[in-house]
């Protein structure tokens, strides 16, 4: 019975991923007037103070507001996620499937090709990307780099339909390549399009603050929260906020995101 | 060998969650070696009663009482296993075994865990059932993975298993459904057979009359989880006193006899075939012809059953002849020789063509209703999508889906409404040939009803020529004028279906016509 | 045999993309490659023929062989990973396994979706964090053990492998029981599981029998992701710790635009990813035949 009612609750883990990518998108949106200080705005207080009633999240090595600091650098964070599942869902999801219908030679290429891409990690592709392009890309080159797995797993997944008896019966009728592909598009992104985009934008969120964390991402004084998790490197073991809180923004920007996708097992990253 | 098997006195059972009981006042006294079938739909109780005495289904608020052989009353709720040897036989779709594993380990381990003994012992029980058993296939043929079996191997294999076990009852749920008529003769007399030398009783969970008219005995017919009716099967063969078990038994067909004079169709051929060899790889014709070689042709509004078995070579010649496969020999479809089109020209002809098959994945679960009918309009037509939607709700009002939620994905529809569906599909497409492969598989009586009058309507209304791929003589007779009997993937006999009812020359189609004629079995399967 | 050859035909197309993608970047070093695409194709072709003669250029840091600089890195993300990967078999299996079937697969998903959401950065900075609040271990300072150290490890050793093995660790173990978990799930419904029961086998006896080995098929057939992930946590872990491993070596490398010793350890990781899959793939396989075989 408890088993029945906890499994009956996905519908509302998904409400609840969706209420908290929300209130992100709330706090994005409002982030001017909610943050006290502009970004990047140097010792508005003392430096590495603890949460106080003036400074609730403290402030950090270099007396910035870490309030206002986190909600600025979530907006750059969500902004360039967001942008990368575009990317990925555009490049990775779809592109496979109609990949997938396209002739022998230009199909088994793009396989090949997705597939090498597919077994590097994609931190390590958008660590390239960013090096072989600019550190302001680095939403760009996330998208890109976690493309290929999308591809392939989206190219292997129409490579069973286009098999099944389904596929055939299409066939056997005359229903053309072309009508599939826009089958494929159609329902898989109608039905799923949300939840998709919900889990590349989890995906996408963990390549893009690792690579920022790394040095490769937001180029100061614009700072993203993998940026402000790497600065607070140094000051963290004495002054524990500086890091928890903007890492408990990304890490609530994750969940949702994979709250929002129905609890799904997760992509890699 | 006589005496009260089960005795079962106002059972009431509720599923775990429902809001009202599965069964209710369900009465039933099964004798020792006596066979009685439940009949009804998916809801009717039948399967909730199976699930009960197997102890499959937790039903804690069981009302009434239950009574094992000569043990004492038992309140219903407090039962726990049978208190003697049962065997199960379930149907073989969906696959009852794990489809990787070998089916002669799976079979031989449940019958180790039935008798208590070791696996090796039980493995030679299994060979010894098997080889009683008539037309059962050889016991290293089940070394294969369970999945690589044909259903008719596989349900042998099952009551192979059931019957090493020398059971005092058999629970048969819906253990002939999506066979043969062959197959599922040969099983019927086998089961029966082996009753008479065991002296099992069989309680048979159906959805059709079918396995009333095959097994005899005993038909209690359930709806909604109350009984409606209860008789000998031969006396609810001949005659129903409830409207509901009327509409249940409309489903069989009559009696085989040879079958109406239809007027030959004149019209212009659709199809030809000349030289096709069904047996051949290549795609290269072969320099002499072939004794194989099919010849035939199609005339436009005509009706040609196919005939056989699985495995006969009706399949083949279907795909060959749309072009799905490429094989020695020649095919004309309307008038253009399909062997020199290129890909794209030949999906330019299958526009014409419409399939309703027996397959429950053949439409595309994703899409909706609406979708799922407009398809074809929208694919090969430029329509305005009022002229569309006019098409489609014609065609949906044809078969009786024209109140349903037209945004619901094919997904959420039960087998009978997507049977429905492709049929709707199959209207709006306007096909001069209509390819229709054992339509009624998996279907309970109503539905069968249903469906075979929607095809027969159809194709009177569209005047399409009709490919019926079936191994049922009956559903060839009501759909098509013309029958060719495939067996071993060749030709073995055709003609006109009321001459090769009334003077089969081959083997192939006399069984045929003996495993479609379903007549009451009850002397044979009185108590033994 | 044939599924072998399949495989192998597979690997052998896969290991020639990596190449392919690593002589792409190590044309970048050449001077005067990026300026036109004709001068980078060139650039390539004396790549391809170096690599021939075994010649894997210098790398642009230090000038030392680049070779040498990755035989002095790899040993220490070999340990990580090696390391990592025994703290996941022995926490994600179990744990997998676990929670992978029946009704705790459900209470467990938004469990493991709330463990998993946070990045490997994060966690191996938790693990820091907590390292020296609670046992005092002072941030990652000093040389990295050799293999001769490990095998008796002093406290500074110890506590120069643990933090980092242990972040590798975490992250391998959500990858392995994602596996897991998604191998089960496609076992999850299977109408056999009732029937057999029906039939007469008990619960545990179907799932011993019948389910774990393609459970454990699927995982095999995962290996690829797995390793893919242990990879990046070691990247991360290697970073967050100091460690100079060949990921760390890697960032680095990106960092000064030094492609040719990139273009050699994205080979590197790209070639034991696929190698693993491969293997992966052959075990899936041979269980799934041996089980029906049975």
């Amino acid at each position: 019975m408890i088993l029945r009612q906890i499994s009956r609750l996905r519908g509302a883990f998904m409400i609840a991923g969706w209420s908290g990518l929300g209130l992100v998108g709330l706090i994005v949106a409002l982030g001017d007037f909610l943050a006290r200080f502009p970004a990047g705005h140097l010792h508005a207080g003392p430096a590495l103070a603890p949460p106080s009633a003036l400074y609730p999240f403290g402030t950090d090595l270099l007396g910035r507001d870490v309030w206002s600091e986190t909600v600025h650098a979530l907006g750059v964070t969500a902004a360039n996620g967001a942008a990368a599942a575009v990317l990925t869902l555009v490049l990775g999801g779809a592109l496979g499937f109609v990949a997938m219908r396209l002739g022998a030679a230009p199909r088994l290429f793009l396989r090949w090709l997705m597939g090498v891409l597919a077994a590097a990690p994609a931190l390590l592709l958008a660590i390239v990307l960013i090096g072989l392009s600019a550190r302001g890309y680095a939403g760009v080159a996330a998208g890109l780099a976690a493309a290929p797995l999308a591809f392939v797993r989206a190219f292997d997944r129409a490579r069973s339909q286009s098999r099944s008896r389904r596929s055939e019966y299409a066939r056997a009728t005359g229903i053309s390549a072309a009508t599939l592909i826009r089958r494929d598009l159609v329902y898989e992104f109608r039905g799923v399009f949300l939840s998709t985009a919900a889990r590349a934008l989890a995906a996408v969120a963990i390549v893009y603050s690792t690579v920022s964390f790394l040095g490769f991402g937001a180029e100061p004084p614009r700072r993203d929260l993998g940026l402000m998790i790497a600065a607070a490197e140094a000051s963290y073991l004495g002054a524990w906020w500086t890091a928890a809180f903007p890492a408990l923004f990304l890490i609530a920007l994750i969940l949702f995101a994979r709250l929002a996708a129905g609890l799904d097992e997760g992509e890699r990253a | 060998m006589s005496g009260v098997l089960v005795e079962i006195r106002d059972l009431a059972l509720t599923r775990p969650g429902a809001d009202r009981p599965g069964l209710e006042r369900f009465s039933l006294s099964l004798q020792r070696a006596e066979i009685v079938t439940l009949l009804g739909e998916a809801d009717s109780g039948k399967d909730l009663l199976l699930r009960y005495l197997d102890g499959s289904e937790r039903c804690d608020g069981a009302l009434g009482s239950v009574r094992f052989g000569e043990g004492e009353v038992l309140p219903a709720g407090r039962r726990t296993g049978l208190p003697f040897r049962a065997a199960y036989l379930p149907p073989a779709r969906p696959l009852p075994l794990s489809p990787r594993a070998s089916a002669a380990s799976q079979l031989s381990r449940i019958v180790a865990r039935k008798l208590e003994c070791p696996r090796g012992a039980a493995r030679e029980d299994l060979r010894a059932a098997l080889a009683r058993i008539e037309g059962a296939p050889p016991f290293d043929q089940f070394r294969r993975p369970a999945e690589s079996l044909s259903d008719a191997a596989l349900s042998f294999g099952l009551l192979a298993a059931a019957l090493a076990i020398a059971p005092e009852l058999v629970l048969c749920d819906h253990f002939f459904d999506g066979l043969s008529p062959a197959s599922a003769a040969a099983l019927c007399s086998a089961l029966r057979a082996e009753r008479a030398r065991l002296g099992f009783a069989i309680l048979y969970a159906a959805s059709g009359p079918q396995a009333v008219a095959r097994l005899g005995g005993r038909a209690i017919v359930l709806r909604q989880g109350r009984i409606v009716e209860e008789g000998d099967a031969e006396h609810l063969m001949s005659g129903q006193t409830h409207a509901y078990t009327r509409s249940l038994f409309g489903a069989l067909p009559q009696p085989l006899s040879p079958a109406p004079q239809r007027p030959t169709p004149r019209g212009e051929p659709l199809l030809q075939v000349y030289g096709l060899l069904l047996q051949s790889g290549g795609r290269k014709a072969p320099k002499a012809p072939s004794r194989h070689a099919l010849n035939f042709e199609l005339r436009r509004g005509a009706s040609l059953a196919l005939l056989g078995e699985e495995g006969s070579g009706r399949r083949a010649l279907m795909r060959a002849v749309l072009g799905l496969e490429r094989r020695p020999g020649r095919i004309v479809f309307d008038a253009v020789d399909i062997g020199l089109l290129s890909e794209t020209m030949m999906l330019r002809l299958r526009r014409r063509v419409a399939i309703v098959t027996g397959a429950d994945d053949a439409l595309d679960p994703r899409m909706s209703l609406f979708d799922t009918v407009d398809e074809p309009l929208r694919a090969h037509l430029r329509l305005s999508e009022d002229l569309a939607a006019g098409y489609r709700e014609t065609a949906l009002k044809r078969v009786g889906l024209h109140a349903y939620d037209g945004r619901a994905p094919v997904s959420s529809l039960s087998p009978f409404d997507r049977r429905r569906l492709q049929i709707a599909r199959a209207i709006v497409a306007a096909p001069l040939l209509v390819v229709v492969d054992e339509p009624l598989r998996g279907l309970d009586a109503i539905a069968q009803t249903t469906i075979r009058d929607l095809l027969a309507e159809f194709r009177v209304e569209q005047q399409a020529a009709f490919l019926v791929i079936t191994s049922d003589f009956a559903i060839a007779q009501v759909l098509a004028d013309e029958a060719m009997v495939f067996s071993e993937g060749k030709l073995a006999e055709r003609g006109q279906i009321r001459s090769l009812l009334s003077a089969p020359k081959t083997e192939a189609t006399r069984a045929l016509i003996a495993a479609a004629a379903r007549r009451p079995l009850s002397p044979a399967a009185a108590p033994v | 045999m044939r599924v072998a050859l399949e495989e192998s035909g597979k690997l052998a197309l896969g290991l020639l993309g990596a190449l392919v993608l690593a002589l792409a970047l190590s044309a970048l070093s050449v001077p005067g490659a990026a300026h036109s695409p004709r001068a980078f194709a060139l650039a390539a072709l004396a790549r391809l023929l170096a690599f021939l003669r075994l010649d894997f250029g210098t790398s642009r840091i230090t000038d030392l062989p680049a070779v040498d600089m990755l035989a002095s890195h790899v040993p220490v993300t070999a340990t990580l990973i090696a390391l990592g990967a025994l703290v996941s078999v022995a926490l994600g299996a179990p744990l997998g396994l676990l929670f992978g079937s029946g009704g705790l697969r459900r209470v467990a998903a938004p469990i493991v979706q709330i463990v998993s959401a946070a990045p490997v950065f994060v966690a191996g900075l938790a693990v820091a964090y907590a390292a020296n609040r609670f046992l005092g271990w002072p941030p990652g300072a000093g040389p990295f053990p050799g293999p001769g150290e490990l095998l008796h490890p002093d406290a500074q050793a110890l506590r120069r492998v643990v933090l980092p093995a242990l972040t590798v660790g975490f992250a391998g173990t959500a990858a392995i029981h994602v596996a897991l978990r998604r191998a089960a799930a496609g076992e999850q419904d299977q109408p056999y599981r009732e029937s057999l029961r029906r039939l007469g086998l008990s619960a545990l006896e179907i799932d011993r029998v019948y389910v774990a080995p393609v459970i454990l098929a699927g995982l095999f057939s995962s290996l690829g992701e797995v390793v893919v992930a242990f990879i990046a946590s070691a990247v991360v872990s290697e970073w967050v710790f100091r460690c100079p491993g060949a990921a760390d070596l890697f960032v680095k490398s990106v960092a000064l635009g030094d492609w040719n010793m990139a273009g050699l350890i994205l080979f590197l990781f790209c070639a034991l990813s696929l190698v693993i899959a491969f293997i992966g793939r052959l075990l899936g396989g041979a269980i799934l035949r041996a089980e029906s075989q049975a």
